[in-house]
């Protein structure tokens, strides 16, 4: 089992200012799964469950590497968990040095799957070293990992991954995260369970429901991705709540409840800022699927390389 | 279970619609008076505006007055005084809600909703919309609905800085418990004095600094002396507009050694702020607390 690659520039900032501080959020521990043309970074899968919550960002491995060799009795596949705050550590550490030998052309981080023996243990540990070749010096350091998946378990692993790939029927926009998130922290207050209807009118719907209090939050006309219907007439007069009722009893939305703790966690991604964001319920109302989409820099087109998604587990359904 | 007690409701229409665009102001008037998490409130509507009760042990009361001026718009129809009973703690969370940055739209409120609910919803983006549905219940009696009278002709009264007050107030948590404030004319003077775990003395000399005590009316010695809870609720939540705005505040000792400390809180958008407190004085919410003396002494 072999692994190593030098990191690319776009690699280095997109890990370092976006995507670590949005995982280390997610969770301590994250699932890292390198592929020959993929690498995955996965939270809440497999073998750890989590809280429920499933998070996966994966580049393409161009993306965020060059000269990438990677070879395994899996089929080339390598997984193995790996603490995040570690990971982001050692990266910022490895590009302060980077930052200081920028004039040298052959500087470069690199980071390699190891074995080694730790001090006082019997037998050697799987670590990932990063190593960075400055102008005056040379620093390797090691961030431990667990030992890899079997090749079972990374069967089993790619047959759950394969298994969220299913997409919602209906994708809405959300229209600034930021201010999303600043509603939810308020929300947070009154409840613990959230209700979130999507329409295929292109309307979201939050609601915190308590014996004392109902408080709601509705956003219309939302860009839709997928099954569009236009509203019915007279609804823009019914009240936020009547008009989702309605909605799902037509079969024009869907309505799920959710754990208010998974939707705050699920927030946290707008720390990998992506340029927009889509809400939507999974058939048969399984799981709400947040999926953050990234423009190639400069345009208005979606970047492949990069496909970043949440599932929050729903708690019951809704729409009954 | 929630009641109305005003008149009026045969019809359809609400008893009160309001829309107010300051909601922060209004989060400010009413946290002012929230001083532990769970409290109950009682609310009274009127033609003139919005009155909010809160009560504590038969011994602390507190008044919260939304004049209806501090209202872009208050369309109010009900006959007489309906009054309903609510979760404080609750209607600050869900006004807090309204007043996340970024949803600075005007609110409107309206009672009853269709199950007697107090309804807030954001108005103005046609296509957002933040709404709350807060139950309410049958107000309880209010145990003690004290009406403040002055102790004689002239009335015990001072104002000072409500900083001050606020730091006096606060210093006097050390010696703890109980909390006598006396009042003599000759030579001018307030004095706070806490005995308990230590002795705290602190003075506000009329003469001595023009900036302490604003003003200062007094015809006669007076002491009482309160417990350091109630005392310490009546300025332990001001909000930072109080505090920014140098705003002052009046204590009146009145009959029976009743205390009385009236409060003035900013209810203007911020922007606009300095623009309306000396100018608007109608933006301006009116907080009483009164507070009742302890029963062992009442000098004179």
């Amino acid at each position: 089992m072999k692994f190593k690659a030098f990191f690319t520039q776009d690699g280095m900032n997109l890990l370092d200012k976006r995507f670590l501080p949005a995982l280390e959020k997610m969770g301590r521990i994250c699932q890292v799964y390198l592929t020959p043309n993929h690498v995955m970074f996965l939270h809440g899968l497999y073998p750890e469950g989590g809280d429920g919550l499933q998070c996966v960002a994966q580049f393409g491995r161009d993306l965020l590497f060059r000269d990438y060799r990677i070879s395994s009795q899996s089929d080339n596949q390598i997984a193995f968990a790996a603490d995040v705050s570690l990971l982001h550590r050692a990266l910022r550490s490895a590009l302060t040095i980077h930052m200081q030998s920028q004039t040298d052309p052959n500087a470069a981080i690199q980071i390699k799957l190891v074995k080694k023996l730790p001090v006082g243990a019997q037998a050697p540990s799987p670590y990932l070293t990063f190593e960075t070749k400055g102008l005056h010096a040379a620093v390797v350091q090691d961030v431990p990992i667990s030992k890899p998946l079997s090749r079972a378990d990374l069967l089993q692993l790619q047959s759950v991954l394969d298994s969220a790939q299913e997409l919602p029927q209906t994708l809405v926009q959300v229209p600034d995260l930021s201010q999303l998130q600043s509603l939810v922290d308020r929300l947070k207050n009154v409840g613990d369970l959230l209700t979130v209807s999507i329409t295929q009118y292109g309307d979201l719907h939050l609601q915190v429901s308590t014996s004392l209090v109902s408080v709601g939050s509705e956003f219309r006309k939302l860009r839709v991705l997928g099954v569009h219907v236009d509203p019915p007439a007279g609804h823009a007069n019914l009240s936020a709540s009547t008009r989702t009722q309605m909605a799902v009893q037509r079969g024009e939305a869907l309505s799920v409840q959710l754990s208010m703790k998974h939707l705050v966690k699920s927030l946290q991604c707008h720390l990998a800022k992506p340029d927009c964001t889509f809400y939507g319920i999974a058939p048969q109302g399984a799981c709400l699927t947040v999926i953050f989409q990234y423009f190639v820099p400069g345009t208005r087109v979606a970047d492949k390389s990069i496909s970043f998604y949440c599932r929050l587990p729903v708690l019951d359904q809704g729409s009954d | 279970m929630s009641a109305s007690t005003g008149g009026g409701d045969d019809d359809d229409s609400p008893d009160l619609v309001c829309q107010l665009d300051c909601v922060q102001g209004m989060v400010d008037a009413l946290s002012s008076v929230r001083w532990k998490r769970n409290q109950d409130a009682v609310i009274e509507l009127s033609v003139h505006g919005i009155v909010l009760i809160v009560e504590e042990s038969g011994c602390l009361q507190a008044k919260v007055y939304l004049k209806r001026e501090l209202f872009i718009s208050y369309d109010y129809g009900a006959e007489g005084r309906p009054r309903f009973g609510l979760s404080l703690g609750l209607l600050v969370d869900c006004l807090n809600i309204f007043s996340a940055p970024g949803n600075a739209s005007v609110i409107e409120i309206q009672y009853p909703g269709p199950d007697m609910q107090l309804l807030l919803k954001s108005v103005g983006s046609p296509d957002s919309c933040l709404y709350a549905e807060i139950r309410t219940r049958i107000p309880d009696t209010i145990s003690w609905d004290y009406h403040f009278e002055q102790a004689a002709n002239t009335p015990l009264t001072f104002t000072v800085k409500s900083a001050i007050l606020k730091e006096a107030i606060d210093d006097l948590d050390w010696p703890g418990s109980s909390i006598q404030i006396m009042m003599q004319p000759e030579p001018p003077v307030v004095t706070f004095r806490g005995e308990g775990h230590g002795d705290l003395q602190i003075e506000f000399p009329y003469y001595a600094n023009t900036d302490l005590l604003i003003a200062f009316q007094c015809d006669r010695h007076i002491s009482c002396r309160y417990k350091y809870k109630f005392l310490r609720a009546t300025t332990s939540n001001f909000p930072s507009s109080v505090l920014k705005e140098n705003r002052s505040s009046k204590v009146t000792i009145g009959r029976g050694g009743m205390l009385k400390i009236q409060h003035l809180v900013s209810v203007a958008k911020a922007v606009a702020l300095n623009q309306y407190t000396d100018a608007q004085p109608s933006r301006i919410a009116y907080i009483e607390f009164f507070v009742k003396p302890e029963e062992d002494e009442i000098h004179s």
